[in-house]
């Protein structure tokens, strides 16, 4: 038999394969293609969603960088992802660490702590509303019950405590599923590193920080891409708990967008704040993946 | 062959009900009356017309009153099933709509002496039910969107009577906080509500013709004069005006809150009459006030503040017979007893009389016929994004986030950025 012969038959390149591309080819121009031409289209013009579109140019982008508000709900996005990689990332590693144990219980302790996960983020807003509610919130109750009543606080009516209550709120929220990532990457990790590292003297701390973190680096810049993506497509926490307010103080670019979109019947503006929003994730998204690739080049 | 008989007996029993369902017309209104007294006579006029018009059946579609200003409404004017008849607030919106071809126009229907069984007012050129000339809206409320409602339980606790003028006004703010209680609970969370106070604020103490061109964008805001009104919030705070959640509170909430005796005052719609029966205890007395001169000297020093809301047949309804048909009916005197006497003020002549009004609607009815002259709310009566800007600068000074001149400076810089709307 010759050589030839064996070869598996390449991938057709013929015209008649584009029928069989066809289908996906027209959902995906249909779904996604479309959608982000006429977009693209509506944000330059200005268009309350009633009457006919008009063309203005780049009057909405030029507006944008002059809006203080979206400007603003940008530093905000970029507050709370600080705090999401701080309270879901860092928490959930410390977690996934404490709680890798086969011993009684820690399984359960690990099936509760991801628990939050299962409920939906507009569910898990809501019910955080409550319990951060001044009157009749639970926590505001507990605090008076101590005869706390000073610390008693409008937690979501006010600008300094909104955004905080909103990153805890997160982070309770996302923390176990950031574990459980950690977690199934530890189990990976040979015991008997940890073996040698005992036996020539390493401690707890230091096998943390010279073999588990080194260890689950992959892991780390995967959910910390996921947590700074996330956080600016963040919307539902923000919107059942406070729609952006107190005073703005929790917009982020997605609330602001809404509200230019529906609340002011600005669609043509409200499509070029999600043109730009979509430019800022794209570019931080970029530059993170590069980076990340340089890290991981084995330099010899 | 009995059995055949019967197959055959009921498939023409079937096709005979068939076509009488076919014949039904069905006309499809929807509006934003989920719950309260209101819904419920609504269903009784609905349900009256039905029961006098067996060949029109009413489906309606309700939106919970944030969901259908937002998104419930334009969804459904831009929907292929579009609905006959649409509830909407008279000025800015409705020019709105007749501009972009969503509004029927009314005026040959009206002719046939419909018209004159409104109040004069109704139709008026500052009414905003009619675009040049032409009649696209069919009234149905006048709402006050801002009144003062007080407890009279702890008024007389305090030995505090409804306030004159403005100095008495301040005066009972600072007795009440100083007596620990909240003196006003507003829930602020959309805006809207402080933001159409302070706009009767406003309107009381900035020149009219001002007032309007700065709402228009054709003078800024600070030239206008709306430094005072800002002022008057600023002041407000300082007193202890105000419940410390307002920015986070919804409008129902803070609503169920002045009926559960949180606070004194609660400055918010007509509507609040029609919400007593579902959040108020029994023997729950509470009264109203219009808010105090403040500028006597002022053009219209004792103006009330408040908008027509009502019903558009939609230019492109396939009833619109059946649709105007129902609209009668609705306005008829009958069924405007009914309505009035759920706590709305009817711009039927003639129902006030006739309907057995409330307190609180008596009220109010006297607040109306005592007016100089009614100012509408900013968002029904210039661009949204505009009126919003001034609402959020309101809630600035009232909550002491920014000082009154602070919070002018954010107000005219926002609406410059935001361009000509």
């Amino acid at each position: 038999m010759a050589r030839g012969d064996n070869r598996v038959a390449p991938i057709s390149t013929g015209a008649g394969n584009i029928l069989f591309v066809a289908p996906a080819m027209l959902l995906f121009g249909v779904f996604v293609l479309l959608p982000l031409a006429t977009s693209l289209y509506y944000a330059f013009t200005k268009w309350s969603g009633y009457a006919e579109p008009e063309w203005v140019g780049f009057a909405n982008f030029a507006r944008a960088f002059q809006d203080p508000v979206h400007l603003a709900s940008y530093l905000h996005v970029t507050l709370y992802i600080i705090g999401t990689l701080f309270l879901e990332v860092s928490f959930g590693l410390v977690m996934a660490v404490v709680l890798n144990s086969d011993r009684f219980g820690f399984s359960i302790m690990r099936g509760m702590f991801f628990s939050p996960m299962v409920l939906s983020m507009t569910a898990a807003g809501v019910l955080w509303a409550f319990v951060l509610d001044y009157r009749l919130g639970l926590l505001n109750s507990v605090l008076r019950s101590f005869g706390l009543d000073g610390w008693a606080q409008p937690w979501l009516s006010q600008s300094e405590t909104a955004l905080i209550a909103i990153m805890f709120v997160s982070g309770w929220r996302f923390a176990g599923f950031y574990m459980i990532i950690f977690f199934a990457a530890l189990r990976r990790i040979p015991r008997n590193i940890y073996e040698a590292a005992t036996l020539d003297g390493a401690g707890p701390v230091k096998q943390f920080f010279t073999i588990t973190l080194p260890l689950l680096r992959h892991q780390m810049l995967t959910c910390i891409l996921l947590a700074v993506t996330g956080g600016f497509a963040g919307f539902d926490l923000f919107f059942t708990m406070t729609n952006g307010g107190p005073f703005n103080a929790t917009e982020v670019p997605a609330t602001w967008i809404i509200r230019q979109g529906f609340d002011n019947n600005e669609l043509g503006y409200a499509t070029a704040l999600t043109v730009i929003l979509a430019v800022v994730v794209l570019i931080v998204s970029l530059v993170y993946l590069r980076v990340v690739e340089r890290a991981n080049v084995v330099r010899y | 062959m009995k059995h055949s008989i019967g197959l055959l007996t009921g498939c023409g029993l079937a096709i005979l009900a068939g076509t009488a369902a076919l014949a039904q017309t069905e006309i499809r209104i929807t509006h934003a009356m989920s719950s309260g007294a209101g819904a419920e006579a609504f269903n009784t006029i609905v349900a009256n017309f039905e029961a006098a018009n067996p060949g029109v059946t009413v489906n309606q579609i309700v939106f919970d009153d944030d969901i259908y200003s937002d998104t419930g409404l334009i969804t459904q004017l831009q929907s292929n099933e579009v609905p006959d008849i649409y509830f909407q607030w008279a000025g800015y919106p409705v020019a709105r709509d007749v501009e972009a071809g969503y509004a029927y126009d009314l005026s040959a229907a009206m002719a046939d002496g419909w018209q004159a069984t409104f109040i004069d007012s109704a139709f008026s050129a500052g009414a905003g039910t009619t675009v040049d000339g032409k009649v696209y809206m069919v009234p149905l409320s006048l709402d006050i969107t801002n009144t003062i409602w007080y407890n009279k339980a702890i008024f007389a606790e305090y030995g505090l009577t409804p306030p004159a003028t403005w100095e008495d006004f301040m005066g009972i703010v600072v007795t009440l906080a100083q007596a620990g209680e909240t003196p006003i609970i507003e829930g602020n969370n959309e805006l809207w509500p402080l933001g159409n106070w302070a706009s009767h604020v406003a309107a009381r103490v900035v020149d009219p013709v001002k007032y309007d061109a700065a709402f228009r964008q054709e003078m800024s805001f600070e030239e206008a004069g709306f430094l005072r009104p800002l002022e008057i919030m600023q002041e407000l705070h300082n007193n202890g005006a105000f419940n410390v959640d307002m920015q986070g509170l919804g409008a129902d909430p803070a609503m169920a809150g002045f009926f559960q005796e949180a606070a004194v005052m609660h400055p918010i719609g007509s509507w609040l009459v029609g919400s007593e029966g579902d959040l108020a205890e029994e023997g729950f007395e509470y009264g109203q006030f219009d808010t105090p001169v403040i500028d006597p000297a002022h053009p219209a020093p004792d103006s009330v503040i408040g908008t027509i809301t009502g019903f558009v047949v939609h230019a492109q309804t396939t009833h619109p017979d059946e649709a105007i048909a129902f609209l009668k009916f609705l306005t008829s005197p009958e069924s405007q007893v009914i309505w009035a006497e759920a706590g709305a003020i009817s711009p039927v002549k003639g129902v006030g009389e006739m309907a057995k009004l409330g307190e609180q609607m008596q009220g109010i009815e006297a607040m109306l016929a005592g007016a100089q002259t009614m100012v509408p709310p900013p968002d029904t009566t210039y661009p949204v994004p505009v009126a919003e800007a001034y609402y959020q600068a309101a809630a600035y000074a009232a909550s002491g986030e920014k000082t009154s001149i602070e919070a002018l400076q954010w107000l005219d810089e926002t609406v410059t950025a935001m361009g000509k709307q």
